[in-house]
């Protein structure tokens, strides 16, 4: 009834391989870029201040999207499991902060570029056992890449440029007269750098998951010995994933210190932050991207609206919304894990398939 | 029918191939004409899937050559050997079960497809034009194997008969010169066997390609075949046409049992 393709003819394979082949698609999309790009800048979110909003809300769920989007091509894709996400995004922000550091003129932009191709370095070397061993052997591997750069970034100095404070230290950079990191960012400049990157990156990751490279890295996730058969070499398809994944997580983490944070320790990048990042692609929906946006805003918008919402509107006290907000969030992910475990992209797909037919039930 | 002017496209010659102390083929040779439906057969667990398995790269045999349009084939891995223009189905399914079925049988396009990683992130240009002309190639394969209704469906929810038939496709869709059937009518109906059969006969016909199959069922075999390889705990009992290793007694014993 709302969403239905009869009457789209498509006459050109060209045309059926669009983006978004279905008009209904093509206006949700220009509502949510409405949203993120006018109404939310403008207005931030009801009953939310607007710097909270920006600072609190939007520019880490975008980065955190950009997170999920980059394990998701892993594990959703690729099918090979990761626990060193946040190491990676470690990886990310420590290589930022080198190459800021030895190009002091350089871009920041780039700078962000530049530290997701070394991440993506990294993630192909933690991504070579992946050759020989699967699954939960593949999971404990990558384990120790998480303890290994956590060590790392506390023991090897030159990594924080020897700084007293063992911390990544934001400079001063600007483009056009705009400053763009630093204490003295606008955090409106600094959502619209995020929110450009994930527009970006999600572009160019349902490009690349629907062409060829896609499709090897979907077959080695789906049946392995068939994919070599099909002449799909096991060492390129598992490494350029886990480079392309490693990509995204750099970049992201990058974002997070440099257009985010404003600083960082090792804290921000120990394994909790993996486990989260594991929880927003499960709960988003293995191997979706549209559930890579579902998986961040659940996980990281809702329980900080919940938190200000109890604050402000029940005058419940932050300590007890705080515990609350968790437990609600444990129990809506686990009641969305048994009703469906593809996560939300499925049931949102479940309610397309439903508003189709609506009203009648099948 | 054999026919001495036909070509050798594959020979298999001495293959010994031994999991420690289990012998599981030994001292098998055989070969395969070009054009030709050959049949290889055999109780369970006589060596005929870890044939195929090392005609695909799979196994390595201990000893053994195989000749491949002329040449000796060295020591590859299944992709190598893909790449050499052999394709295979299995005998449990093995489709992409996260994926729908033209996107199943795009799969097999794979090789054929080389625009590079930069094409492929903006998708635009040759990375899009590629994609069309292959998917126009694997629109025909679908509508060769009547699968056309089934096109966007997930894999994994079609029933039996017809996920073997994707799964042709997807074999089809490489463009084969030996196409390799393990069991392509295990488990099915007769009216889903004559379908299976019907393409199978089209294939060869129709594409000329060059097919060899592994088949219980031996009305299915003694149909299809122009020639047929028996084998039992990894030796070869026989080989010629239907009619030969029908007659030939070793292969009554080894079906039906001998007495003691």
């Amino acid at each position: 009834m709302y969403f239905r393709e009869t009457g789209q003819f498509k006459s050109k394979y060209k045309e059926e391989l669009a983006a978004f082949p279905i008009f209904e698609d093509k206006i949700g999309i220009a509502i949510a870029a409405l949203l993120a790009f006018v109404l939310i800048p403008i207005f931030g979110l009801p009953g939310l201040s607007w710097d909270f909003t920006m600072s609190a809300v939007m520019i880490p769920v975008v980065i955190f999207t950009i997170t999920t989007l980059g394990l998701n091509i892993l594990l959703g894709f690729a099918g090979q499991i990761s626990l060193g996400t946040a190491a990676f995004m470690g990886v990310g922000a420590y290589s930022c902060y080198k190459i800021m550091t030895i190009f002091p003129d350089l871009n920041a932009l780039i700078c962000v570029v530049l530290s997701g191709i070394v991440t993506a370095f990294v993630g192909t070397i933690f991504g070579l056992p992946s050759l020989r061993i699967k699954g939960f052997y593949l999971m404990v591997a990558t384990l120790a890449a998480q303890f290994f750069l956590e060590w790392a970034f506390i023991r090897i100095p030159w990594l924080y440029n020897y700084n007293i404070s063992g911390a990544i230290e934001v400079p001063y950079k600007e483009m056009f007269g705009i400053v763009l990191t630093g204490a003295k960012s606008e955090p409106l400049t600094r959502y619209f750098v995020c929110l450009g990157f994930l527009v970006v990156l999600t572009w160019l990751a349902s490009n690349v998951i629907r062409g060829r490279i896609g499709r090897s890295w979907m077959m080695i996730r789906d049946m392995d010995i068939a994919a070599e058969l099909i002449g799909v070499r096991p060492l390129t398809a598992k490494l350029s994933a886990f480079a392309f994944s490693s990509f995204y997580i750099g970049i992201s983490g990058a974002l997070m210190v440099f257009f985010w944070l404003g600083a960082a320790e090792v804290e921000s990048f120990d394994i909790n932050h993996s486990f989260t990042y594991l929880f927003m692609v499960i709960i988003g929906g293995l191997g979706s991207i549209t559930g890579c946006y579902f998986g961040a805003i659940l996980v990281w918008v809702v329980p900080v609206i919940l938190k200000e919402y109890g604050k402000s509107v029940f005058g419940i006290d932050a300590f007890v919304m705080e515990n609350f907000t968790t437990i609600l969030l444990g129990v809506v992910m686990v009641v969305i894990l048994i009703v469906e475990p593809h996560g939300l992209a499925r049931i949102w797909q479940i309610a397309k398939q439903k508003l189709r037919l609506w009203p009648f039930p099948y | 029918m054999v026919n001495e002017q036909k070509k050798v496209m594959m020979e298999v010659k001495n293959i010994n191939l031994r999991f420690g102390g289990v012998i599981a083929i030994q001292d098998v040779s055989f070969d395969i004409q070009e054009g030709e439906i050959r049949a290889i057969i055999g109780p369970n667990g006589a060596g005929k899937s870890s044939m195929l398995n090392v005609i695909n790269g799979f196994y390595h045999p201990q000893e053994g050559e195989i000749w491949f349009r002329g040449e000796k084939r060295p020591s590859m891995e299944p992709y190598e050997v893909a790449k050499t223009g052999i394709a295979r189905t299995f005998q449990n399914i093995a489709l992409f079960k996260g994926m729908t079925t033209i996107e199943n049988v795009m799969t097999g396009r794979q090789l054929q497809m080389n625009k590079n990683f930069f094409w492929q992130l903006f998708r635009y240009g040759p990375a899009i034009e590629e994609e069309v002309e292959h998917r126009k190639r694997c629109e025909e394969i679908i509508d060769f194997l009547e699968i056309n209704h089934i096109r966007k469906s997930p894999v994994g929810s079609l029933p039996y008969g017809l996920q073997k038939r994707v799964e042709l496709a997807r074999a089809l869709a490489m463009e084969p010169e030996l196409l390799l059937l393990d069991e392509p009518m295990a488990g099915m109906n007769v009216e889903e066997k004559q379908d299976m059969s019907r393409f199978i006969i089209d294939v060869n016909e129709e594409f000329g390609t060059t097919i060899a199959l592994i088949e219980h069922d031996m009305a299915v075999v003694m149909d299809l075949a122009d020639r047929v390889v028996v084998l039992d705990y990894g030796k070869m009992l026989a080989d010629g046409t239907p009619k030969e290793v029908q007659s030939n007694q070793a292969v009554i014993d080894a079906y039906l049992g001998v007495a003691h």
